[in-house]
């Protein structure tokens, strides 16, 4: 009986057929925006993720307690060298890097320019995700050499090859100062970086900032950004770290997850609207497909057929219809995806082309996005839809159920 | 005192000496002339040219510093200020002329000069700025003051100042405290565009100096920044120097002892 039911359903469906096809083309593009929108948004914050736990922040990082609020040069981590081999050693680190920033006067000729001094291990750093990935291996800093932040190498108008000078206060106190040659000009998604970044080897900064064995920071990268939490937590129980503080980027991106969560908004009022257009289609059409047919269902009726027969053939009839649009629109919108899944979609392409990048949260990332999606998407909107048609098709179904037999076959 | 201190303290001070010999004076001490207390505060440190020799302590919570440095002032707008110790530091210079400053680095043989986005940060690591060095206010000039009436804490007449129309700074109202007689200076408290109290200056250990009484030792608190503290002391003072012009040049500022 169910199989008959939903053959006269289907067989329902096709009497008229351009109705049809309007209210299952509604419910497609409501599907196909959902899972493009859900696509996109996964792809944006892949990205930033990936941008924030990569040059930024790795997946978890270790200050001196305070360091963050104050930034005072003072407030160091001290046995850098043990701790970082002491972290490298555990299990599911794939990357420790110590790092050391000073604000400091860095000038070409007489005229001096606000920049900050990072200290870090060029090796480790040119590793994947870290800060100098994107640099040749000639430009990696060495010595007393000096890798400058394109926005702050062409504000002072320095070229690879220049001796700069930097003067600063150094974590005793005392006036820092000393030269460096620029090795490269370089690009960090490193918004900060980008504009006042002097990047030079650890080494070099410890000597001229007085901070022997001792950084600012320790960035750690585990192996995935999920695991986060549970590596910083399982480093803080090293003895080297008693008294500092270890933090998940979660906690120490607050407004990346607030970003992450808003998409999650957004793509709930996309799923309101497939709600809304499936129900106004299924609605629309149930309605008129039962008043149109009022005297046939009265025969139905008479001939002993049972209202709750006639509930169970209409809702089958709209939840047919939801299935069948939210089908061919999860098939577009996979396809929509995974077309760009793998060349991006490039959002430069759509508006002002001087504009390359986007920053946010201190990190610039290209427009070029990699959409991706989830099944969950995809269960979401047909979850989404059944539920809809079944609600909308209820009206029209109890008032079939509801008919008169004479009165509907007169009518 | 250097020029660059002088311009501080024009800037920074105004009054308040701790030291006031007039503790038992009856209730209420004559009031002083207003004008005359101005006039007094703006010319406490001044003179035609000077040289002087400062030692300068930085306190944080976690470490002190001690600087001692030679300064040398003429008129209002030039001061050259060399370190003489530690002497990891020794040589390592300021020059001020007009509303510019320069670094000189011995170590590494560089001028280098002070951008106009560096005018607020930390002068040597103090919590005086590089625009303390500079800006040369005028109590009389720049202010609005009145006698506010008797002070309390610390003891003397408060004077309360606001900035004029127009003056580019980053105080809009001072409220000095000066002695009974009007004369030094015991507190100086700054009050930022938003009229809160960002950081009071103190003034004590009044001797005499070539032949003028002053305050000694001026103490700058920053209201923002717990256990931080930059202490001021003339060791020496000599307001009637011969201090040629040439003394401020770049030139010299690098061939600097």
């Amino acid at each position: 009986m169910i199989s008959s039911t939903i053959d006269i359903a289907w067989r329902n469906l096709g009497r008229n057929r351009r109705r049809t096809a309007l209210a299952l083309t509604a419910i497609a593009v409501a599907q196909l925006a959902l899972l493009v929108m859900d696509g996109l948004m996964h792809g944006y914050t892949d990205a930033m993720i990936d941008a924030m736990t990569g040059p930024m922040l790795g997946h978890a990082q270790v200050h001196a307690p305070e360091w963050r609020e104050e930034r005072a040069m003072d407030l160091v981590l001290e046995g850098v060298d043990a701790t970082v081999a002491e972290l490298a050693g555990m299990e599911g680190v794939e990357r420790v890097s110590p790092r050391l920033y000073a604000p400091a006067l860095a000038a070409l000729g007489e005229d001096g320019h606000t920049v900050v001094v990072v200290g870090l291990d060029a090796t480790v750093e040119s590793g994947p995700g870290g800060m100098l990935a994107a640099v040749p291996a000639r430009a990696r800093p060495r010595g007393r050499q000096a890798l400058v932040g394109r926005q702050l190498a062409r504000k002072m108008g320095v070229s690879p090859g220049d001796e700069i000078a930097i003067v600063g206060q150094a974590a005793d106190g005392s006036i820092a100062n000393d030269l460096f040659v620029v090795s490269g000009v370089f690009s960090s998604p490193v918004d900060l970086v980008n504009r006042l970044g002097i990047v030079v080897p650890l080494a070099t900064a410890q000597d001229t900032f007085a901070m022997p064995d001792q950084a600012h920071e320790i960035t750690i990268r585990g192996n995935n950004a999920e695991g986060a939490e549970a590596l910083a937590a399982a480093a803080a129980r090293l003895p080297e770290l008693r008294g500092a503080e270890v933090l998940p980027w979660q906690q120490l991106a607050p407004e990346l997850i607030t970003v992450i969560e808003l998409s999650d908004a957004s793509s709930a009022i996309v799923l309101l609207l497939v709600f809304v257009a499936a129900a106004a289609g299924v609605a629309n059409t149930m309605l008129m497909a039962t008043f149109e047919r009022t005297q046939e269902l009265g025969m139905l009726l008479a001939l002993g057929t049972t209202p709750r027969r006639i509930v169970r053939m209409i809702v089958a009839e709209a939840i047919a219809l939801g299935l069948a649009g939210v089908a061919v629109g999860t098939v577009l919108g996979t396809g929509a995806v995974l077309v760009f899944a793998g060349t991006g979609f490039d959002f430069g392409a759509l508006g002002n082309e001087a504009v390359g990048d986007l920053s946010f949260g201190g990190l610039n990332y290209g427009l070029r996005i990699y959409p991706r999606i989830e099944a969950a998407d995809i269960f979401t909107g047909v979850w989404a839809v059944v539920v809809t048609a079944l609600l909308a098709s209820l009206w029209p179904a109890i008032h079939a159920a509801r008919l008169e037999p004479v009165k509907a076959l007169r009518s | 005192m250097p020029r660059a201190l002088h311009a501080l303290l024009a800037g920074l001070l105004l009054t308040a000496s701790g030291l006031s010999p007039s503790i038992a004076a009856a209730q209420s001490p004559p009031r002083p002339d207003l004008a005359q207390v101005l006039r007094r505060l703006d010319d406490l440190y001044r003179s035609g040219a000077s040289i002087g020799r400062v030692e300068l302590t930085v306190e944080t919570p976690r470490l002190s510093r001690t600087l001692r440095m030679r300064i040398w002032t003429r008129g209002l707008d030039r001061s050259l200020i060399v370190i003489e110790a530690p002497a990891r530091e020794r040589g390592t210079s300021t020059l001020r002329v007009d509303r510019n400053l320069w670094n000189y680095m011995p170590r590494i043989s560089r001028t280098i000069r002070i951008p106009p986005s560096m005018m607020l940060s930390s002068w040597m690591g103090s919590d005086f700025t590089n625009d303390d060095l500079v800006r040369e206010a005028s109590y009389a000039e720049d202010y609005n003051c009145s006698v506010a009436g008797r002070s309390t804490r610390p003891v003397g007449w408060l004077i309360r100042c606001e900035a004029r129309e127009g003056l580019v700074g980053l105080w809009k109202r001072l409220e000095m405290v000066v002695d009974d007689s009007g004369t030094l200076p015991i507190e100086a408290r700054y009050y930022d565009r938003r009229l809160r109290h960002a950081r009071t200056m103190r003034f004590d250990q009044v001797r005499e100096m070539d032949g003028r009484r002053i305050p000694t030792r001026m103490t700058l608190v920053p209201v923002d920044r717990q256990g931080h503290r930059t202490v001021m002391r003339y060791l020496d003072l000599d307001f009637d120097a011969s201090v040629p012009e040439s003394t401020f040049s770049l030139s010299r500022l690098e061939r600097n002892r």
